[in-house]
């Protein structure tokens, strides 16, 4: 099943007299169970290319569908709440919230939500990610590595069918950068997620089963 | 009100400093508001004492107590449900045993003559009533600021009388100077004293309280004296109405830049957290939530702040010397508080139109 497609997307910012086409036309799509990576130069449209996939920005022309649902054309407030429920996102600095623990992080989606805090499914997670004992320390508390892997908890703790993750290793030694790529991986097969991942650095694509290349606004297969 | 609450948790010593802020501007606010009312009311709580519907004085008095004078017999011609004749004048007095030298001792107050058979004659808290001329019921304070007792002996200055507290009675200030009450005899011997000896019995005021409670259809019968309600007496007493517009708008403008300080605390608080607003938005997290926490942070902190503020005063109040003119009062004190939230809230509500337009995109990127 395709989570994600993208029919015939392109992005172009009118920036004054200039325009600036981020992205040509783009097909695209995800399967369940799909671990892709997107590599390509700064300033090639990557960024453009995943937050036009996450519903942060709306297309220019085409559409982008999630979960087989037309999702780029949905009112802003729909689209909001479909990607609170479908989408996990993973950023380069971490994103979680700094005020609140681990544990805080997960149950911050109950509150939301109005449902109850799932322990089970939490500690399950937890352990998983090896960050069980640190569920109650704040982000401040936590190393580089273990922080990326507390976002990779809350990205997966509502179980949304695809996962967005903007170099999310970048602020990680090599070593940190493998396990947290690896984990990433292991949990899209596992949880049959469609995954992709943005990032510049191509050795991570080992654990990848597509990789994509970006080039001035020009996805092509690698 | 998880996130709200979690972050006061976690950022203790900011938001105790914000807290502390709230608290000693809201305690600025409540406390010159009770001194200010504390004040305002020493000039007045021997009239809001007679409970009365209007008051005839002279026609030439132009509202001024004391420049009205008229026979006494003219309380015959007004006619309402309840008159009581009243003499006002002011005076100095001292304890006998004082040195006439030691200004210190000298206190000024008014003298009330009043009849015993008329609702104006003040309750006795302490002591008994009036038996003979030259005795007096006099206004708490003069035990509690001057220390007088029972059976003590004062003169008067300017005039070769003394007279005799046989009773206290409370809430009798007029005009910042406590009252002592005496016979209407007694009361003709201290003013006349001024003016030479009259043939005629001088008062003042012929206080009227009717059923209605409106002054319409009373009838004076004379043209030499005009009747005015109670509040309009009240505030044209001498500087109480400068007094309680000065206060007035000192506290309004003290409110306003107190609520609008806590409104800007938590702008700027808001401001501060953009980028995280921002990384909460791009996970689906609604403006709404984000701005439900916002606004619940801010009432958490209002609602804690102000109400410390308001218990500090209350205590400071009650640990406050008796010559200090400082009055509770519960309508005020609820109105500030109302008021201080709700000026903060707004600024919550200006935060929240900021989350709006927090752009996701720029908060990751
Ligand atoms: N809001 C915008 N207005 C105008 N131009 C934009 C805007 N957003 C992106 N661009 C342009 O689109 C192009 C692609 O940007 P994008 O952020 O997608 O690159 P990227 O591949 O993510 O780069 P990096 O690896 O440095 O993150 C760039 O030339 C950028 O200047
Ligand atoms: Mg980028």
């Amino acid at each position: 099943m395709k989570l994600i497609e993208l029919k015939q997307v392109t992005k172009t910012f009118n920036d004054g007299r200039k325009k600036i086409e981020a992205l040509k036309q783009t097909n695209f799509s995800v399967e369940e169970g799909e671990f892709v990576a997107v590599i390509g130069p700064s300033g090639s449209g990557k960024s453009t290319f995943l937050t036009i996939i996450g519903g942060l920005q709306t297309p220019t022309e085409g559409q982008v569908y999630i979960n087989e649902e037309k999702f780029s054309e949905l009112e802003e407030k729909k689209r909001a709440k479909k990607r609170f429920d479908e989408i996990g996102f993973i950023l380069q600095a971490s994103n979680l919230i700094p005020f609140l623990t681990v544990k805080d992080q997960l149950r911050l989606v109950n509150k939301i939500n109005r449902s109850n805090f799932d322990k089970n499914n939490a500690k399950a997670l937890l352990d998983e990610l090896k960050i069980n004992e640190l569920s109650d320390k704040f982000p401040s508390d936590l190393s580089g590595g273990e922080r990326q892997r507390a976002a990779i908890a809350r990205a997966l703790y509502h179980d949304p069918s695809v996962i967005l993750a903007d170099e999310p290793t970048a602020s990680l030694d090599t070593d940190r950068a493998f396990e947290v790529v690896e984990i990433l991986g292991r949990e899209t097969k596992k949880k049959k997620k469609a995954t992709i991942m943005v990032t510049h650095d191509e050795r991570l694509t080992d654990y990848c089963d597509t990789v994509y290349v970006m080039k001035d606004g020009v996805l092509s297969k690698k | 009100m998880f996130l709200a609450w979690k972050e006061i948790k976690y950022s203790k010593t900011r938001f105790a400093l914000i807290i502390g802020v709230v608290v000693l501007v809201s305690y600025l606010v409540f406390f010159l508001t009770g001194l200010a009312y504390g004040l305002a009311q020493e000039n007045r709580t021997s009239i809001d004492k007679w409970e009365a519907t209007g008051i005839v004085l002279a026609d030439e008095s132009n509202l001024n107590i004391n420049m009205s004078m008229f026979p006494k017999e003219l309380v015959d011609e007004v006619d309402a449900s309840e008159t009581a004749s009243l003499g006002v004048t002011s005076s100095v007095v001292q304890l006998v045993e004082d040195s006439e030298d030691d200004d210190d001792s000298k206190v000024n107050v008014t003298f009330f003559g009043v009849n015993e058979d008329e609702f104006i004659f003040p309750e006795i808290l302490e002591g008994e009533s009036l038996q003979n001329d030259n005795e007096v019921i006099a206004d708490i304070s003069l035990k509690e600021e001057e220390g007088y007792e029972l059976n003590d002996e004062l003169s008067l200055a300017g005039i070769d009388t003394t007279v005799t507290i046989v009773g206290f009675t409370d809430n009798a200030k007029f005009n910042v100077a406590p009252v002592l009450y005496t016979d209407q005899s007694t009361y003709q011997h201290i003013r006349a004293s001024g003016f030479g000896e009259r043939d005629d019995e001088i008062i003042s005021a012929v206080v009227v309280q009717t059923d209605s409670g409106e002054l319409e259809g009373v009838d004076l019968g004379t043209d030499d004296l005009e009747i005015f309600e109670i509040d309009e007496f009240i505030s044209n007493l001498p500087g109480y109405n400068a007094q309680v517009l000065t206060f007035g708008f000192m506290i309004g403008f003290l409110v306003l830049i107190a609520a609008m300080i806590v409104g800007i605390f938590i702008y700027v608080l808001t401001l501060q957290k953009t980028s995280i607003l921002g990384v909460m938005k791009a996970q689906g997290i609604s403006s709404g939530y984000i701005g439900k926490s916002v606004v619940g942070q801010t009432l958490l902190l209002t609602l804690f702040g102000v109400l410390t503020g308001l218990g500090l005063t209350l205590i400071t109040g009650l640990l406050l010397p008796n010559e200090v003119p400082y009055m509770n009062n519960i309508l005020f004190f609820a109105g500030i508080t109302t008021l201080l939230i709700v000026v903060a809230l707004m600024g919550a509500f200006f935060s929240v139109r900021t989350v709006v337009k927090i752009d996701p995109i720029e908060a990751i990127s």
